[in-house]
């Protein structure tokens, strides 16, 4: 090790040292520190989790596939979905539409009670035509997909999700065996994939997937509307072309005059990503601004706390110099300090905003994605935070004069 | 032979500011050659002090010529003043001046963390300093715990961790009571008896009367031997 190395780690020991005894300007410093840093790794964890989240969403969605929802914007906007979609207009635009190469029609039923004998669960059934694993790219892991016939047929078949069968089978094979849905006795032909990660709240790993047909007549008692429809097209390319086609073509088949608005909404992976970016985008701005300012004022409390300790510790400063400490021995023993503390209320800090994350996480629903740029992040701005502010009062106590810091 | 600390001529002016300025050392001429045992006496603002800091390198003369050990101190950068002050120079003040949050064994061992080369055994050589003052079976002690003349044993161990040649005490029994005081200056007589030079600063002629030479200072300059 080089002399003026191990001299290094002297004066960081000292610093060290300092930190140590002087616990009660440590913990102003910490604290102050750590209350920034966590809402900047808030901050972080969250864009990171809201960029997650969109390409999961990509990723599911396909880049080459559009939702339609039923409804227009107004009446979503509050949450009452207006039922418009029917199953002719997905059988129209299976017809017109020639590089629409899949048109899945969709309904959901939330908060459906799911049995197998006696394990209960709560599951949201979902109607779909028969190539449902196809459309949303999902393998089936066990067993197959249902039937063109089953779906003609209403039959009463399912293909259920990781998280129902654990729930309700446990380790037992599910295939062939039959489950209660509701008060309908339904026979599970499939398991899908286990998908993990959630999207906007509902666990993506319990679902039981039914024909339409039969969640339609039998859960829903509905004879006509969807909720939604999902179509991929061959051609990406005109993805935005094709949308226009579409809006055009509904607002035909549903008769609406110029000047309405849609009564559907036709969502691609883009706008899905746009609204999420905006849903998130407004409270990152909103944490971001307070992350900010806490630690501008987490940086004048330890400019501060540095002032008064250099103002009570001139003696020592003075003894320092006396002994043969030059000023950038001061400098540094200062300067570490200040970097130790920040760097301590740092870590505090990350662990405070991943607690404070967590927590957002359940109580919000929001997405949250924890990775090691949050904690770099949050360590690179303590250490800026240590230096920007610890600067001033260090350099200070450096140029004190070993006479007056002696006198003093 | 060469004087270890020699000046000639030595003035130093303060500056007040508003061109406002006073010299309060108007031509100073002193040899202290090794091995001696100097007393500086002076009343308070009779410039004994800034004749202090001068010898000891924490302050440099406006004009005249130091040579320190055959250096010339006038000029040196303050890094180079602060390599003169940890090789040459063992500071004992009238305030101790320890280290509260350090151990005993720490403040005496402070001076090693400044030298230019390391050492080995320097925890050796500060546990053996500190059984010469006889406090070695408190080196694991905070300095709150111990009495004023221990604390400035401790200072005195400090000033001789680096082993210099000059042993400087400003008022070294300032806060002491007498009998301490005289415990004081006898580790001072024994350093000198040693080989060290100490010069001792004080307003007080029972304690500078210990020493081989007293000079005494007033307004500036020595005004007798």
């Amino acid at each position: 090790m080089s002399s003026s190395m191990s001299r290094l780690l002297n004066i960081l020991s000292q610093s060290l040292a300092a930190v140590i005894a002087l616990k009660l300007r440590s913990f102003f410093c910490i604290l102050s520190i750590a209350i920034g840093i966590s809402a900047i790794t808030i901050i972080v964890a969250t864009t990171e989790g809201a960029f997650q989240k969109a390409f999961d969403i990509v990723d599911i969605f396909g880049p080459d596939a559009v939702l339609i929802v039923g409804g227009s914007e107004e009446s979503r906007a509050i949450s009452r979905r207006m039922k418009t979609l029917t199953l002719a207009d997905a059988d129209a635009i299976r017809a017109s539409f020639g590089t629409a190469y899949m048109v899945v029609p969709m309904s959901t039923v939330r908060d459906v009670a799911v049995s197998y004998r006696g394990n209960r669960y709560s599951s949201q059934a979902i109607g779909s035509t028969n190539n449902y694993s196809v459309a949303w790219s999902w393998p089936v892991v066990e067993g197959s997909d249902f039937t063109e016939e089953d779906l003609k047929r209403a039959a009463n078949v399912a293909l259920i999700g990781n998280e129902t069968m654990l729930e309700l089978f446990g380790t037992e094979n599910p295939v062939g065996k039959f489950i209660q849905v509701r008060t309908i006795p339904v026979q599970v032909v499939g398991v899908l994939m286990e998908r993990g990660a959630s999207m906007g709240g509902g666990n993506l790993d319990n679902r039981v997937v039914m024909p339409i047909t039969t969640v339609m007549k039998k859960l829903q008692n509905e004879a006509k509307y969807i909720a939604v429809m999902r179509v991929r097209f061959e051609d990406v390319e005109n993805i935005d072309l094709r949308m226009t086609e579409l809006k055009e073509f509904l607002r035909m088949r549903h008769r609406l005059p110029d000047g309405e608005p849609d009564d559907f909404q036709v969502f691609s992976s883009k706008d899905i990503i746009k609204f999420l970016v905006a849903l998130t985008g407004s409270l990152i701005v909103f944490v971001g601004i307070v992350g900010i300012i806490s630690l501008v004022v987490a940086g004048f409390v330890l400019a501060n706390l540095f002032h008064l300790s250099v103002r009570e510790r001139t003696g020592e400063i003075g003894i320092r110099r006396s002994v043969g400490a030059k000023k950038r021995d001061i400098l540094y023993q200062f300067l570490g300090e200040a970097l130790l503390l920040t760097t301590a209320g740092g870590a505090c800090g990350f662990l405070l905003g991943f607690a404070g994350a967590k927590l957002l996480q359940k109580l919000a629903d929001f997405p949250i994605y924890f990775s090691w740029k949050a904690f770099v992040i949050g360590l690179m701005l303590s250490w800026i935070v240590g230096i920007v502010f610890g600067l001033q009062p260090a350099s200070r106590a450096a140029n004190l004069k070993p006479i007056e810091a002696i006198r003093g | 032979m060469t004087a270890l600390c020699l000046m000639e001529n030595v003035k130093k002016t303060f500056s007040l500011g508003n061109d406002v300025s006073v010299e309060v050392l108007k031509g100073i001429d002193l040899a202290v050659d090794r091995g001696e045992f100097l007393a500086i006496m002076g009343t308070s603002g009779s410039g004994k002090s800034t004749l202090m800091n001068l010898i000891g390198c924490l302050d440099v003369p406006t004009s005249g010529r130091y040579l320190l050990a055959g250096r010339e101190v006038l000029g040196l950068q303050d890094d180079d003043l602060s390599e003169l002050r940890n090789t040459h120079i063992g500071f004992v003040f009238q305030s101790f001046y320890l280290l509260p949050y350090a151990t005993v064994l720490e403040n005496v061992l402070l001076p090693t963390l400044y030298r230019e080369k390391g050492g080995g055994h320097i925890e050796k050589r500060a546990v053996e300093l500190l059984h010469l003052v006889g406090l070695e079976k408190r080196m694991n002690f905070r300095p709150n715990r111990l009495s004023g003349g221990e604390q400035q044993r401790v200072a005195l161990c400090r000033a001789l961790m680096n082993d210099p040649e000059i042993i400087l005490a400003d008022e070294p029994t300032g806060q002491l009571d007498s009998k301490t005081a005289s415990e004081i200056i006898n580790l001072l007589a024994e350093m000198n008896k040693k080989g060290k030079t100490v010069i001792l600063v004080t307003h007080d002629a029972a304690i500078a009367a210990n020493a081989q030479r007293i000079i005494r200072i007033k307004d500036g300059v020595i005004i007798n031997e």
